[in-house]
């Protein structure tokens, strides 16, 4: 066996005879006989076996995640990408990959890229589930003090650290929210490219958001080459539609450096989600602000026009605040009576409704989202004043207070209001109802907050309350995104396939500029029931991925 | 498999051998007193030792409870495999417990001679595109050259102690150290040279592949030193390697009986 490198033990002679010259550093038969003991009950002798599973009583692996982790180190050879559907566990598979590899002893030293908003919970997982110990970056450290860090990848491309990070050779990297790596020419893509790696895990939900290219990129970083060179790539499948990949040649090579776990594939699909659209109609006085708001800013930028709408159906705060900081001179010109006019609006009809919704829930644990901060800041003053007791949840909060807060909720609060950003990095599983007091434009990232509840160790039905005005914007959101293109009853990958073949790369830009371009509410509705009919037809044609 | 090993025995062991005491014990749970040297070796406080002894004071060790029914979880500590605290341990074991010079213990009236023994217990790590470990502990006797396999299930039926015994006496080593461990080395690398090594055959051919990819997604572009990073790469990767590592070992001073 020539081509095998055998290297022997080049330390022991020495410090033996050392020890015995010295009469310093020699133990006991006892000890002796206990350190040998302890090897022998702990080293690895198969190639195939899974210690982390024995060594982490404490833990639960769905069979998908167990499965994935075999996968990927018996034949993907530690270089994959992760691709389950949200809330699938994602995190616990890359958690378990890398525990095996530790103990094997062929991961000392790793790198894990998350979003900045995750580093926390990503440090605290490892440790609380996988006994590891890992450190985020701060002021004064160098990136060899610890064997394992979590960082961001904008920290981690900044000079300094670009440097020092490049200069060490990693046994792992890990790059959580791996489709923002779909572009080649970013700066972000070529500094995952140039790290040092041995095994290099790609985590998305998304693998292809828009084209087939994406997916070539990433699979580069893994395995340069395996999908050919750029040009070659391109000329060939170029021009393929991602939902055309199915039964292709390419997705064949495709499953072997990727695993994509389903919902519908896996036990949690037994956790049922109950979606509920909860319809409210403005009182007089509010529909004739929301009338004068569209009739005052008609002819002005349509954005602003849709913002102030929008804030509107949300609470008196937010428009408020959002008309009286407005730099535009314009605005600043009109706003004046129209500010009177939204002082004097009695409380909100959708702050009215939370409270009747919640005092309806007995006690129950409840997350209600919001886009706004003024609007999150009434709703806990008013749920203070109907003695509902609340937490406010939002991104951009330091590590600890974070942790605090949603250990303030487990613990003795009924509600958790979050804005968008606090629907990231966070699990919450032990809480059941969710309720969109606003409802966002984009379903990904609806999908995103309910994935908060709806995950691995939900064992709850999870009830989704979906709050809408009537003769608003309100309504055509709720009907366009969340009633007729049904998104909780299918699985959200197809939709993801859909969106891609129709180049829509994001639903909010493409719902405001229907919004923006139809000059009536009738020809708004028409634009909209055309885009709802082709997502009907196209999801007509994967029929056989229909779900339940 | 590993051997399945006594968890709680283990720990009995482990902490009367270096003088702790056990305080309590009853299924499943055990409370542990900690000398000084053993708080300061598992309890990661250097600032509490360093002011207590800059004080001119006595500290205080503390007590852990353990506990190996993971019913009881909540009364203590549980420990387990893959348990940070055992963890300590063993790290603690490999740093503490790697060399032994003893002599068997006899009671005899005659002279008698003692022979010196090179232990090694050996670690064979396998890898490839995965790996694998074997544990061999070889005996080899310093005076005629003789192999002894299994060599700690064999020491586990002698008592042996860091003083040689009442009327016996050693004989000095006809095979110096250096080449007892050569032969020792030479007899692993002849047993893994008559293995079949279909792991290896395996990475090599992976290997290859992959390297010929790169080759070929390289080919028209200047970028030599990115592809030398990849290659790099992936040798580190699926490069078949055996690695001795010598977990423990030392030099024993045994009768003649003992090899026969």
């Amino acid at each position: 066996m020539s081509n095998i490198i055998i290297q022997k033990d080049q330390l022991f002679l020495e410090q033996l005879e050392e020890a015995i010259e010295s009469n310093q550093h020699l133990t006991n038969w006892e000890q002796f006989h206990l350190h040998y003991q302890m090897k022998k009950a702990t080293m690895v002798t198969e190639f195939n076996e899974l210690k982390g599973l024995s060594y982490l009583p404490h833990m639960t692996f769905l069979d998908h995640q167990i499965n994935t982790v075999k996968t990927v180190m018996e034949d993907m050879n530690g270089r994959a990408i992760l691709a389950d559907e949200v809330g699938l566990g994602k995190t616990i598979e890359a958690g378990l990959i890398l525990k095996e590899y530790m103990i094997r002893g062929l991961v000392k030293k790793a790198l894990l890229l998350v979003p900045a908003s995750l580093v926390n919970q990503w440090i605290q997982e490892l440790h609380e589930k996988f006994y590891i110990p890992a450190a985020s970056y701060r002021k004064n450290y160098r990136w060899n003090d610890y064997p394992i860090f979590v960082t961001s990848i904008d920290l981690a491309k900044r000079e300094p650290h670009r440097e020092a990070i490049l200069n060490i050779d990693y046994d792992l990297i890990i790059v959580d929210e791996a489709h923002k790596l779909k572009n080649h020419k970013t700066v972000n893509y070529s500094f995952v490219r140039a790290l040092k790696k041995k095994y290099c895990l790609l985590l998305t939900a998304t693998p292809i958001q828009n084209k087939l290219i994406e997916l070539f990129n990433l699979v580069t970083i893994l395995k340069p080459g395996y999908l050919g060179s750029y040009e070659t790539f391109t000329k060939k499948y170029g021009k393929i539609k991602a939902e055309k990949l199915q039964d292709t040649y390419l997705n064949k090579l495709i499953q072997k450096v990727m695993v994509r776990n389903r919902r519908k594939d896996t036990l949690l699909d037994e956790v049922k989600r109950n979606v509920h659209s909860v319809w409210l109609q403005f009182s007089v006085e509010e529909q004739k602000v929301y009338e004068k708001i569209n009739d005052f800013f008609h002819g002005f930028s349509s954005l602003s026009k849709i913002t102030f709408l929008k804030e509107l159906c949300s609470s008196r705060e937010a428009c408020y605040l959002s008309l009286q900081n407005s730099k535009n001179e314009q605005v600043k010109s009109v706003n004046e009576p129209l500010l009177n006019d939204i002082a004097a609006l009695p409380h909100h009809i959708k702050a009215q409704k939370l409270v009747e919704l919640i005092q309806s829930f007995k006690g129950e644990k409840v997350i209600v989202f919001t886009e706004y901060r003024a609007t999150q800041y009434y709703l806990q003053w008013y749920l203070d004043q109907h003695h509902i007791s609340s937490v406010a949840f939002r991104g951009g909060l330091k590590k600890g207070r974070k942790d605090w807060i949603k250990q303030l909720f487990k613990n003795d609060k009924q509600v958790m209001i979050a804005t968008e950003a606090g629907g990231e990095g966070i699990n919450l599983q032990f809480c059941h109802y969710i309720i969109n007091y606003d409802l966002p434009w984009n379903p990904m990232r609806l999908e995103q907050r309910i994935g908060r509840i709806h995950r691995f160790g939900q064992k709850n039905d999870v009830h989704i309350y979906n709050f809408a005005i009537e003769n608003t914007l309100e309504e055509h959101v709720m009907k366009l995104l969340y009633e007729k293109i049904d998104i909780f009853e299918r699985v959200i990958g197809k939709l993801d396939k859909i969106l891609a073949t129709l180049e829509i790369n994001n639903v909010e830009d493409e719902f405001m500029q229907m919004v923006e371009e139809s000059q009536t509410v009738g020809e708004m509705q028409i634009k909209m029931d055309n885009f709802i009919s082709i997502v009907h037809d196209m999801s007509d044609e994967y029929g056989e991925e229909k779900h339940g | 498999m590993g051997n399945p090993l006594n968890i709680e025995q283990f720990l009995i062991q482990f902490f009367t051998s270096h003088h702790c005491e056990i305080q309590k014990q009853e299924a499943g749970k055990m409370t542990v007193q900690l000398t000084i040297d053993m708080d300061k070796a598992l309890m990661n406080r250097p600032f509490y030792w360093q002011y207590v002894e800059s004080t001119g004071n006595i500290g205080k060790p503390k007590q852990l409870t353990f506990i190996t029914d993971p019913e009881k979880a909540d009364e203590g500590e549980w420990i387990h495999f893959g348990s940070p605290r055992l963890e300590q341990i063993y790290q603690y074991l490999s740093k503490t417990s790697k060399f032994i010079h003893l002599y068997e213990n006899v009671e005899v009236m005659n002279n008698t001679m003692l022979q010196p023994w090179l232990l090694t217990n050996i670690c064979i790590m396998y890898e490839g595109k995965q790996k694998k470990e074997e544990l061999l502990s070889i005996g080899l006797n310093l005076i005629n050259g003789t192999f002894l396999f299994d060599m700690m299930q064999r020491l586990e039926k002698i008592q042996l102690k860091p003083k040689i015994s009442n009327h016996c006496y050693t004989i000095s080593p006809l095979i110096k150290v250096k080449s007892g461990l050569l032969r020792i080395e030479s007899y692993v690398e002849s047993y893994v040279n008559n293995m079949e090594h279909q792991w290896a055959l395996e990475s090599i051919q992976l290997l290859k592949e992959e390297t010929m990819m790169i080759h070929h997604f390289y080919e028209d572009s200047e970028e030599e030193t990115d592809m030398n990073k990849e290659i790099e790469e992936v040798t580190a990767r699926l490069q078949p390697q055996i690695t001795f590592d010598i977990i423990n070992g030392g030099i024993l001073y045994l009768t003649e009986n003992f090899s026969t």
